[in-house]
């Protein structure tokens, strides 16, 4: 028998060939760019073999299998196409088209090659004036079955009597537009769901002849655990499946960018219509952050782009009004109000969506332009999980790439909500779990992660940290520490092993409320386990639990041995899509760029030196401090780039109203928002698909963003041009930048581990397959290349224009540089309660829940309809006199909602829960009329509130 | 833990207490065709009556006997009187029998069927000489019928759990496994491979956890000799797959039947919860180091379950529907562990073979298929039943000499064998001998051993029509060939049968078929084409006339023919949708 991994010989078509054991032949014969035509194999799922267009014949083989399901093996012959064969095919395709519409093949416009010779104002057989593409189906030229039925020769028509299913076309979910009578039933989506998603909302439905696709039971989406990824419409190979948004539009252009909705950093092609409108997401197939899948916010949630109530000139507030204004008069208007306010008395903000271009440029502005280090990113709101991190291992970042999580053979996820945070990460864990890796959540709060979960340990809120402290006893109790990893890479070990005394079982139980053995068993399965993964976002606690949890996290992957290890290592979440970007190129206050220390005197003088320019040696104020120094009026005059939810949810405290406090405000954005209405003079900023430049994702990998459209109908300009000219306006003509690219070359000049980072490296040159152009044989939509090529990324350290990247840090033993053991101390879980509001209140959110859910239309929409339910322990039930299943109302210091009790014994005294569905999440936001809804999209915090019976 | 040579005499002298103690013991069958046929009634009316007569009598529920023309069947042995079988009893001769057999001596030649007896008695036929029975060589079917499948003593003292005794503490897995490739056993689910070799295939693959699978799907109408055995014998199916386990090193069995075959469900559940008690099953089998475990599992109503990959994915929970092979089920079977799947039939036979020797089982049968058939005889028969005759007998044998030929004495015009894909063979070619290669070579094939007789006054277009009908209503809808071919197929079949044809229908009919042939995923649609193919050429005359006469030779597609379909059920996306707007 062959080794893995070996290699085999085998002739297909004549043509000699030689690819990897455990390949199938159509994988081997594409991978040498030989067509066998295909519906439902699909690269990436298993072997399916359903359609059976991919029947070859095989020399001393029996009859004609399947080339998507027989393994290559050594010495093999085979024919793709005899005869027989392309019988078989014509025979196939025949069948297909016998209940699928194809009035594509048989209109008297097409030609026998299936090129449209339709064109505007000409009369369709539809009976309607063509515009400026077929408009027979909603997948036209784009359609897999008629380019297949093509390539194959069958005749246009079918000699079987065609069976037209009558179906009603589905629209009334979210987002997705289901047409049923063009499905041909090849399960792509299905298989997407299950095995490249891990949610198996949609199953084969029925049998026989009228077997189709679906939610179970005829469900709808909303109620069957769909989260809205659009995985099963990008897999699709015919208009059964589609985007209800721009349906029938057709795309002129297409270009690879990247997602600016998350720290993943997915790979997206943006179709644009020929009036400029990005009219459809496909997330690019091989791209390495994401792998062909995407999210519901960057498959949905891209259409501000499009928004009419996009800003177009700059605004100068007069009379208390804002008024139109030129750019010229804008920016001197700027300039003269700045040069009153150098030094301490300004702040700058840039957005979690800002470029490390821009990041880069803001602080260099605020740093030496307005003298002052006041300078941070907006998203900027859990310094403690990366910070520390940096401080124990060297770099403040995650130490592995997002898919090595799905090959580890643990995985541990510390109080995040991975599914709507970093979606498409969470992808990595379900796939890992499904697969066999153990997946241990800890969470107070269910997350959807908790289904998938081979462990699911419900800490007491805000008790992370005394959990892991648990978990860390138990592992040193148990001697399950990789000991020759600890010798050999980490010091402190006795005051770690010291402090490690404080949490005795039994007392970590009583304050966790997790039960002694579950601890056990999660620590054996760390332990025990090859490689683990370990991600935290850390949500819902105190900076102080954060730093202590973070360390915890740290000491665990230190005693396990899981730093420098292929699939097993550190992944802080971080909540801006940028966040990594903006730290590592200096956008907070005590840093410079390449995480330099501002007080290290030889860094600043040599960046001073570089720059031209002075820096202060003042340590600047943080996110969080900015606005209380707006109101102690050490704070006079501020810039802000972007909106940020963190301003209204109240994070920061009444950002907006200690703004008003400001002598002069300075807001760049898209659109107009609730800071913007407050500012003095509002400047319009372009989106993501106007501009170029890089964001940093979470693996530490650099990506481009692509100009994909024009700058039409506005004088909007990206925000690094603002700044420049701002500068500029201000006299300092060394902000000399003329494109993001030049000011990259700035970064790599200046930060070592960006070194060997270009922007053209990023886009299709090497590290990359060059675009092959579209191929003359049907491929599946998702995988025509974007007009522009492909985008690649580098992830950092990288050191020069030759160097790769690394994948995964800390692979060099360095003895000189031991990893310090972190002593651990309990923190107190202080509770955000008060007298007014005592009890906790944790919001979870879950996919799918089999109770109680109906579903109504409402205006052809379907909606959710269930008694939401909250639950509450026993003794704060009879406490507040609440009896099961009895109405309450539940009140917080911004909201009153209305629940149903139950009253569960597991609930912890004071918290009180609820989940809710997923799906009634993705209807708001598909009702939203917020511009950009997908940006704001409610976390899941825990909140103090008060409970009591309805009407009382 | 008690040894097996205890379990047998407490189970053995318990059993001579019934056989020839001084009660008189009534064995009556119960089975499906026995229950359809009223035997619950007869079952209900000798007890009531024995407490009236005050009569003393141990009554059993025993399974089919095979006699099903007979059902309900009444067996009375009496201390010193004769065992008289009693046919087609109703609860008023059940009444008869007790007043005059069993309370009495008189054993009523006039309601008897036949005698079991050494020697003749007067006025009632030995069983012997009974056609159906006469030619049987029961081998798998030893004790359907004898014993009660719901107590396992019976079971042990008829021999039964000694070829495991013998296996498990005096041979190696090894040893077991040659002697049943030495019996030249092969598999009676359809396919006919060489059970032995099937076996070694997954010794080879590496433990410790794999399994044996019994697939009791049996959807094939006019097969039941599977749930026969279930609801019959269960025990010897539960040897026979701890045997197998034992041999190719399994530690798993499911048994894997379908849902809503109440009986076999029940009497395996109940057998296999005795044979745990006993030590027969779980850790440390008969004080031996092997160790084996045995579950039932259900199908949904599903004919393509009984597939092995479709059986392992529902096994799995999962939609039963064909994985793709390779990889085999040998290598990568339920649950992604080795497996091996095995009719009933085969797993049945294993006991006796390793208790008499691979040798002996070889000497049943002809050359190339070994031991015996087990048959389900059915349609225009006169003797419909489950028998077990040995291989090489033709089929003219069973249906004239065995079944008794047309009841009404018309010819038989064509017989419907293997299942609903197995096609048909008609009247002149029905001197093939039941043996695996000449049935094949005949165009048939013996399949899971049903036998549909039909005579004259049947149509092969209506017979083509109907059992094309059932693969399309079966077929799983995972390939394209299958879900739409069959749907295409029928349809046209349809026409013909309405006198509505094409002229170009021929043809096309043949393209599809021959597509689904070659390009269907698994034997489902691969075969799908049989029935129509040997319909057209068997009797071609019956296609032409339909389609160029516009007639049916037989009338018996005289009035406009719909054929049944799936339709959406209520939860389907689309129907919902209706309820909702």
């Amino acid at each position: 028998m062959a080794s893995e991994n070996s290699e085999i010989n085998l002739i297909i078509d004549g043509k000699q060939i030689t690819t990897q054991t455990g390949n199938t032949i159509l994988q081997a014969a594409m991978e040498s760019g030989l067509y066998i035509p295909y519906l439902c194999y699909y690269p990436g799922m298993k072997p399916y073999g359903a359609c059976r267009m991919c029947v070859v014949e095989v020399e001393n083989g029996r009859g004609t299998p399947a080339s998507c399901t027989t393994p290559v093996a050594e010495g093999m012959v085979v024919n793709t196409d005899t005869q027989q064969i392309q019988d078989l095919r014509k025979g196939i395709t025949e069948l297909i088209i016998s209940e699928h519409p194809h009035g594509c093949l048989t209109c008297h416009r097409t030609d026998i090659n299936g090129a449209n010779l339709c064109g505007p104002e000409d009369i369709c057989l539809r009976h309607v004036s063509v515009t400026d593409r077929c408009v027979s189906c909603p997948k036209n030229e784009r359609c897999e079955l008629k380019d297949t039925t093509i390539y194959v020769g069958t005749g246009l028509t079918t000699p079987m009597t065609y069976k037209y299913r009558n179906l009603p076309v589905l629209n009334q979910d979210p987002f997705y537009d289901l047409d049923y009578n063009l499905c041909i039933v090849c399960a792509r989506c299905v298989r997407a769901c299950d095995e490249l998603r891990g949610d198996n909302a949609i199953t084969l439905t029925e049998r026989s002849g009228i077997s189709l696709v679906g939610p179970a039971y005829g469900s709808s989406l909303l109620e069957s655990g769909c989260e809205f990824c659009g995985s099963c419409i990008d897999v699709c190979p015919v208009g059964a499946l589609v985007e209800s948004d721009y349906k029938w539009d057709k795309a002129v252009e297409s270009t690879s960018t990247t997602c600016p909705q998350c720290p993943v950093g997915c790979q997206l092609k943006l179709e644009v219509n020929k009036r400029g409108k990005v009219i459809r997401v496909i997330p690019e197939l091989e791209a390495e952050a994401n792998r062909g899948q995407a999210c519901f916010k960057g498959k949905f949630g891209l259409d501000f782009i499009n928004k009419r109530s996009r800003l177009k000139s700059p605004m100068i507030r007069r009379d208390g009004a804002l008024e139109d204004v030129s750019w010229e008069e804008a920016m001197s208007f700027v300039a003269d109000k700045l040069n009153l306010y150098k030094g301490s008395g300004f702040a700058a903000l840039s957005s979690s969506r800002s470029t490390n271009e821009e990041a880069y440029i803001l602080q260099k502005f605020t740093r030496s332009v307005m003298n002052s280090n006041n300078v941070d990113h907006s998203s900027n709101m859990r310094p403690e999980v990366t910070e520390i991190l940096g401080d124990v291992l060297g770099y403040q970042a995650a130490t592995n790439s997002i898919w090595s999580i799905e090959e580890s053979d643990c995985i541990l996820v510390v109080s995040s909500n991975v599914t709507e945070e970093h979606n498409v990460a969470s992808v990595a864990v379900k796939r890992g779990s499904k697969n066999g890796s153990k997946l241990i959540v800890i969470d107070s709060r269910e997350v959807e992660l908790t289904r998938s979960a081979k462990l699911w340990l419900k800490p007491r809120p805000g008790t992370d940290s005394v959990l892991l402290g648990g978990i860390l006893k138990v592992i040193f109790d148990e001697s399950l520490e990789d000991q020759e990893f600890m010798n050999a890479r980490t010091d402190n070990l006795d005051n770690f092993k010291n402090s490690l005394w404080k949490f005795d079982l039994k007392k970590v139980q009583e304050i966790t409320g997790v039960d002694e053995s579950d601890i056990r068993t999660a620590a054996r399965y760390i332990a025990e386990s090859d490689s683990t993964s370990f991600i935290y976002a850390l949500d819902n606690l105190n900076d102080a639990q954060r730093s202590e949890s973070t360390r915890s996290v740290i000491n665990l992957a230190l005693a396990t041995g899981n730093i420098g290890k292929n699939n097993g290592g550190l992944y802080p979440l971080r909540s801006g899509t940028n966040d990594q970007g903006s730290w590592d190129v200096g956008c907070v206050p005590h840093l410079l760029p390449g995480y330099k220390n501002l007080h290290d005197s030889a860094a600043r003088a040599s960046l001073e030196q570089n720059w031209g320019l002075n820096i202060p040696e003042e340590t600047g104020l943080g996110l969080k401090e900015m606005f209380p120094a707006i109101i102690t009026g050490d704070v006079k005059a501020m810039m802000i780039v972007g909106n940020s939810t963190n301003f209204s949810n109240g994070d920061l405290g009444d950002v907006l109203e200690s703004v008003k406090n400001l002598e002069f405000l300075v807001v760049q954005d898209a659109f107009l928002t609730d800071i913007g209405m407050l500012a003095d003079v509002v400047l319009p900023s372009v989106t993501f698909a106007e501009k170029e430049g890089t964001f940093t994702n979470m693996e530490r990998r650099v990506q481009p963003l692509k100009q994909v459209l024009e700058i039409n109908n506005t004088y909007a300009m990206p925000d690094w041009w603002i700044i420049t000219e701002l500068a500029k306006a201000m006299g300092y003509d060394s902000f000399n930048y003329h494109c993001a690219a030049q000011i990259l070359d700035e970064i790599s000049n200046n930060i070592p581990f960006y070194a060997g980072i270009k922007y053209d490296r990023l886009l299709s040159k090497e590290g990359i397959l060059e675009p092959a152009g579209i191929p003359n044989f049907p491929i599946p939509s998702q995988m025509i290349p974007a007009s522009g090529g492909r985008n690649t990324g580098i992830q950092w350290p990288c050191l020069d224009v030759q160097h790769t990247g690394v994948k995964v840090l800390y692979t060099n033993i360095d003895d000189s540089n031991k990893f310090s053991m972190q002593s651990l101390e309990i923190v107190d879980g202080t509770s955000v309660t008060t007298k007014e509001y005592p009890l906790l209140f944790v919001p979870g959110r879950v996919l799918h829940d089999s109770d109680d859910v109906k579903i109504e239309v409402i205006n052809n929409k379907n909606v959710i309809v269930r008694d939401e339910v909250l639950q509450l322990n026993p003794e704060d039930a009879k406490r507040l006199d609440i009896g099961d299943f009895e109405m309450i109302q539940l009140e917080s210091v911004d909201e009153k909602l209305t629940f149903q009790a139950r009253i569960v014994k597991e609930s912890f005294v004071g918290v009180v829960s609820s989940t809710t569905l997923f799906g009634s999440l993705i209807t708001q936001l598909d009702a939203s009329e917020d511009p950009d809804p997908m940006g704001n999209v409610p976390t899941l915090k825990t909140k103090a509130v008060r409970v009591s019976k309805q009407g009382s | 833990m008690t040894s097996f040579d205890e379990i047998y005499s407490k189970s053995k002298s318990r059993y001579q207490e019934l056989e020839s103690g001084n009660k008189p013991w009534i064995r009556i069958g119960t089975a499906v065709c026995g229950e359809a046929a009223g035997s619950k009634e007869v079952v209900d009316r000798i007890k009531s009556d024995l407490r009236s007569l005050g009569v003393d009598a141990n009554v059993s529920e025993v399974g089919c006997i095979g006699l099903c023309y007979a059902e309900p069947i009444v067996d009375v042995i009496k201390p010193g009187g004769p065992r008289i079988f009693y046919g087609n009893v109703n609860p008023d001769i059940a009444s008869e029998i007790v007043k005059s057999y069993v309370s009495e001596d008189d054993y009523r030649p006039d309601l008897a069927l036949a005698a079991m007896s050494e020697s003749d008695v007067d006025g009632v036929m030995n069983m012997k000489d009974l056609p159906m029975w006469s030619k049987q060589v029961r081998v798998a079917l030893r004790n359907c019928g004898n014993i009660d499948p719901m107590e396992i003593g019976q079971y042990i003292a008829t021999g039964g759990y000694a070829a495991l005794d013998k296996a498990v503490n005096s041979m190696t897995p090894e040893e077991v496994l040659k002697e049943v490739q030495d019996s030249g056993l092969r598999g009676r689910g359809g396919a006919a491979f060489p059970t032995g070799t099937k076996w070694s295939f997954l010794a080879r693959s590496p433990g410790p956890v794999k399994y044996i699978l019994c697939n009791c799907e049996e959807g094939d109408p006019g097969a039941f000799n599977d749930k026969g055995i279930l609801e019959s014998d269960p025990h010897s199916l539960i040897e026979g797959t701890i045997l197998a386990g034992y041999a190719s090193g399994a530690s798993n069995g499911i048994v894997f039947i379908r849902h809503g075959h109440e009986g076999p469900i029940n009497r395996t559940l109940a057998a296999i919860e005795q044979a745990y008690e006993l030590g027969l099953l779980g850790n440390n089998i008969l004080g031996s180091s092997f160790s084996f475990d045995m579950e039932v599992s259900l199908t949904g109503d599903s004919y393509v379950a009984g597939e092995e990959t479709a059986l392992m994915e529902s096994i799995e929970g999962k939609r039963a529907m064909p994985r793709a092979r390779p990889p085999f089920p040998a290598a990568y079977g339920v649950w992604g562990l080795p497996s091996n799947i095995n009719n009933i039939k085969s797993l049945s036979y294993v006991p006796e073979i390793i208790a008499k020797g691979g040798e002996w089982f070889a000497g049943i049968g002809t050359d190339g298929s070994k031991g015996t058939a087990i048959l389900c005889l059915s349609g225009n028969i006169k003797y419909s039943g489950m028998i077990e005759v040995p291989m090489g007998l033709t089929i003219n044998q069973v249906i004239y000499d065995i079944a008794g030929g047309t009841p009404d004495g018309r010819k038989v015009k064509f017989l419907q064998t293997g299942g609903p894909l197995g096609g048909v063979l008609p009247d002149e070619k029905m001197d093939v001998e039941l043996d695996f290669g000449a049935m094949s070579q005949a165009g048939a094939i013996l399949g899971s051993g049903g036998l549909i007789v039909a005579d004259e006054r049947a149509c092969a277009v209506n017979m083509a029509r109907l059992l094309v009908a059932f693969c399309q209503y079966e077929s799983c809808g995972k390939c394209f060939p299958c879900r739409l071919g069959m749907t295409n197929l029928i349809e046209i079949l349809e026409r013909v049968s309405n006198f509505a044809s094409r002229p170009e229908d021929l043809e096309l009919m043949t393209n599809i078929g021959q597509n689904m042939a070659a390009g269907s995923l698994c034997g489902h649609g691969q075969l799908g084409w049989n029935p129509v193919q040997s319909a057209l050429k068997y009797f071609p005359d019956d296609f032409s006339a339909h389609m160029e006469e516009k007639r049916c030779i037989t009338g018996q597609c005289a009035q406009q023919i719909t054929t049944p379909q799936r339709t959406r059920s209520r939860w389907s996306p689309v129907q919902l949708l209706e309820l909702k707007v």
